[in-house]
């Protein structure tokens, strides 16, 4: 027998063989461009979820800036820097020994200072706000005023003569 | 990638339309145009109170006084009162184009003049409201005369009876602007 067919499909072919190129046929290797899966596009997606990221940064920096803005809760305690004022003289006066155990305290006492120094600073500036608001209101008031008298005189002359 | 520049540059809209629409709703008058007249002007008020303040005040308004409680409910949701009064010892102090640029901004949209009146005694008078929609979102008044000029402007939503509750407080006489209801109550009392 020839070998040859089976080799480079020259010479006699054997009937059997042929058989199984016949079936084997369909699964012949076929050239056709690669089709690769498409890739999805995310690009849309990111840049709406940056500018939500974006949106919400800018938020948080806001509220904080808005927040530092703000002034801490007042407290009515006028009279609360007096409280602390005698403890140098109430403390026994070593100068050479300092007493880890009064230094807590002092520390606290100090802190306590500032708190109360601070919400006299901010109680000032709250009178001196409403100060303002107040002298802004009364010229407001005062242009309206003037203007309500020119548009309705006589509604107001006739007002007064009923009051 | 037409389509994605597009999509991204929407999203960025998206992102900025509510701040240009804020900024664009913002009632705030620029008035520091004015500042150099008060070199010349003998009496000046120059009140300028932002939210931070508004709120500070408001701290310390008490509510046991009648007038300071309706002051209270009235700058309640303001963002700022901003006045700049001058008033002069002569005549011809200021230029009509010193207000040139108040008039720009207030010829901007969203600004109404309610009221514009002009007399030889008391000069040029101009209320102007802000509505964002059909709410009041600032207002300004604008007081002209021969030895004095007044700008006021309220930001944020301005309740118009409140204010006008105000009147016969702070030194200003009624005038019974308040409706009739109101005043027959304040009779009774």
């Amino acid at each position: 027998m020839n070998d040859d067919y089976l080799w480079d499909k020259t010479g006699q072919p054997d009937p059997e063989i042929q058989q199984l190129e016949e079936i084997l046929g369909s699964l012949r290797y076929q050239p056709k461009p690669l089709a690769l899966p498409r890739r999805r596009n995310y690009l849309p997606l990111l840049a709406i979820a940056a500018s939500l990221l974006l949106a919400i940064l800018a938020g948080g920096i806001w509220l904080r800036v808005r927040s530092r803005h703000e002034a801490p809760p007042q407290q009515a305690r006028v009279e609360a820097p007096a409280t602390p004022a005698p403890e140098p003289d109430v403390m026994p006066v070593l100068p050479e020994k300092k007493s880890a155990v009064n230094q807590p305290l002092q520390a606290s006492n100090r802190i306590y200072r500032r708190r109360s120094e601070s919400s006299v600073v901010d109680r000032e500036e709250a009178l001196m706000a409403k100060e303002q608001l107040m002298l802004a209101l009364r010229v407001t008031t005062q242009k309206l005023l003037l203007v309500r008298t020119k548009t309705q005189p006589n509604q107001i002359k006739n007002q007064h003569r009923i009051g | 990638m037409n389509v994605n520049i597009k999509t991204a540059l929407i999203a960025c809209l998206l992102t900025l339309a509510p701040v240009v629409t804020a900024k664009a709703q913002d009632s705030r008058l620029q008035m520091s145009s004015l500042d150099h007249l008060a070199a010349k002007a003998n009496q000046t008020v120059d009140v300028n109170i932002d939210e931070r303040l508004m709120h500070i005040a408001a701290k310390v308004l008490d509510d046991k006084d009648e007038d300071e409680r309706e002051v209270k409910k009235l700058v309640n949701g303001l963002k700022g009162i901003y006045v700049k009064s001058f008033e002069f010892e002569t005549e011809g102090q200021y230029a009509p184009g010193d207000l040139e640029t108040i008039r720009t901004q207030l010829r901007g949209p969203g600004w109404t003049r309610l009221v514009n009146v002009t007399s030889k005694k008391d000069g040029m008078l101009e209320v102007y409201l802000l509505f964002n929609g059909e709410t009041v979102g600032g207002l300004a008044v604008l007081h002209t005369d021969d030895k004095e000029l007044t700008v006021v402007n309220i930001v944020g939503p301005v309740d118009l009876d409140k204010l006008a509750k105000l009147e016969g407080q702070m030194g200003v006489p009624d005038l019974g602007i308040e409706p009739q209801k109101k005043s027959k109550n304040d009779d009774e009392k």
